[in-house]
């Protein structure tokens, strides 16, 4: 091969520049930049029933789900039954209860029954006096 | 003679108040021993906050001090490689008490929940964990100054209350994720109780270790993990280097959560162990809603 070997390189040099582009194409290939994360569909609502019973009836309670307040009494019954209707994964659910006691009330149980949209029922129970404020899982 | 007396009449008030000297070699052994030891305790903490402690070696300085320490508070579960050191530094004056080593283990775990063996050292995680170090650390505070066991008691059960209103902050706050969504993508392996305490799945780039390093199929496996199980963020930790997080969240899309604080305390509101706890807690569950 003639010429200088200043020119020879520089020709090995354009060579290899021409030859970057596709291969950076190729070895990018497997990587090549994501979509973003779909994010998770929001799971539909399903219909749930959960049923409070308490051995002195509070003056008030609620109920929240994922922060957000779902069921709130006044009326003071020792029993009550709603339907909720709130996405309900394979993992389960936790719902947030509260409850405020009359003034002297003695120490409270509490019994939660959820029934899972699969017709399953699931029971937790919970203590207090004054008041409580407690995280519960289901199942 | 009667100066002699007087002198010494005088001495002794001063040498009962003398604090109780403590090294710690964790940030938040060093918060509870100041915490349950109160005004009875000096606390040198070896380990500052915003220290990798799985790096941290002790500089003679340090094993000077460990050496005039009475009661010397180590994470124990193989955080701290430099033990034998420190138990040659203490001779038989200090009491060492390995902390960690008084509580269940949890293992690090692959992608489909098996064991892999290493334990997870970061027991601090668990807020139920923390309690019972402060238990320890009263116990071991009053074998070395029995007459102060009451007001260690006291400091104990006002500290143990103030975790259990953070438990019941953390509880709540969590509650605002749903539990199919409950899934981590993090730096390094360091919360497998936390995990296990609020029902998450880990996924791990390194190790048990900050100093592991991931390799190209295991940053490919938890790719695929984050594509497939649509985890929205993943998190970055405070002592950390971000690089192989922001090459993970180019090629998923996932958004990078607020630093966590995976190895101790760090500075600011992460000053202390609850508000370390909510940062990482809000960071959390605010990335993944």
């Amino acid at each position: 091969m003639r010429g200088s070997p200043l020119l020879r390189a520089l020709l090995a040099f354009l060579a290899i520049l021409a030859l970057g582009y596709p291969l950076r194409q190729v070895t990018r290939a497997e990587f090549q930049p994501a979509e973003a994360a779909a994010a998770a569909p929001a799971a539909a609502p399903k219909a749930v029933v959960l049923q409070v019973t308490f051995t002195t009836s509070p003056a008030s309670f609620t109920v929240k789900h994922l922060g957000r307040e779902v069921w709130a009494e006044t009326n003071g019954a020792a029993s009550v039954e709603r339907k909720l209707e709130i996405p309900y994964p394979a993992e389960g659910v936790e719902l947030q209860f509260a409850a405020a006691f009359p003034e002297g009330a003695p120490l409270t149980a509490v019994r939660l029954v959820l029934t899972d949209p699969d017709g399953e029922a699931h029971e937790k129970s919970l203590w207090g006096s004054g008041s409580l404020d407690e995280v519960v899982a289901f199942p | 003679m009667k100066i002699l007396i007087l002198f010494l009449l005088a001495a002794l008030p001063l040498t009962a108040a003398e604090p109780i000297r403590v090294s710690t070699f964790s940030t938040i052994l060093t918060e509870i021993a100041e915490q349950v030891g109160g005004a009875r305790v000096a606390v040198t903490g070896h380990v500052k906050p915003d220290v990798d402690p799985h790096e941290f070696e002790p500089k003679p300085t340090d094993m000077k001090t460990v050496g005039n320490a009475q009661l010397i508070l180590l994470s124990a579960k193989h955080m701290e490689g430099y033990v034998g050191k420190l138990k040659e530094a203490t001779g038989a004056k200090g009491r060492l008490v390995e902390v960690g080593n008084g509580f269940a283990s949890l293992k690090l775990k692959d992608d489909h929940g098996h064991d892999h063996g290493d334990e997870d050292p970061h027991w601090w995680h668990s807020i139920a964990n923390v309690g019972k170090a402060a238990k320890i650390v009263r116990d071991e505070l009053s074998k070395v100054s029995p007459d102060d066991r009451a007001a260690f008691a006291e400091n104990t059960a006002k500290y143990v209350a103030q975790l259990d209103a953070l438990q019941k902050w953390v509880k709540a706050k969590v509650a605002e994720l749903p539990r199919d969504q409950r899934k981590l993508v993090t730096s390094h392996d360091a919360f497998q109780y936390f995990a296990k305490e609020h029902g998450f799945t880990i996924y791990a780039i390194e190790g048990l270790s900050s100093s592991d390093q991931p390799s190209s199929k295991k940053v490919g496996e938890i790719i695929a993990a984050i594509r497939s199980q649509r985890v929205k963020a993943i998190f970055p930790e405070s002592i950390q280097n971000p690089k192989v997080l922001t090459e993970i969240t180019r090629e998923t899309g996932a958004k990078v959560g607020n630093e966590l604080y995976a190895d101790g305390l760090g500075k600011g509101e992460a000053a202390t162990f609850a508000g370390m706890y909510k940062h990482n807690v809000t960071a959390i569950v605010e990335a993944l809603k």
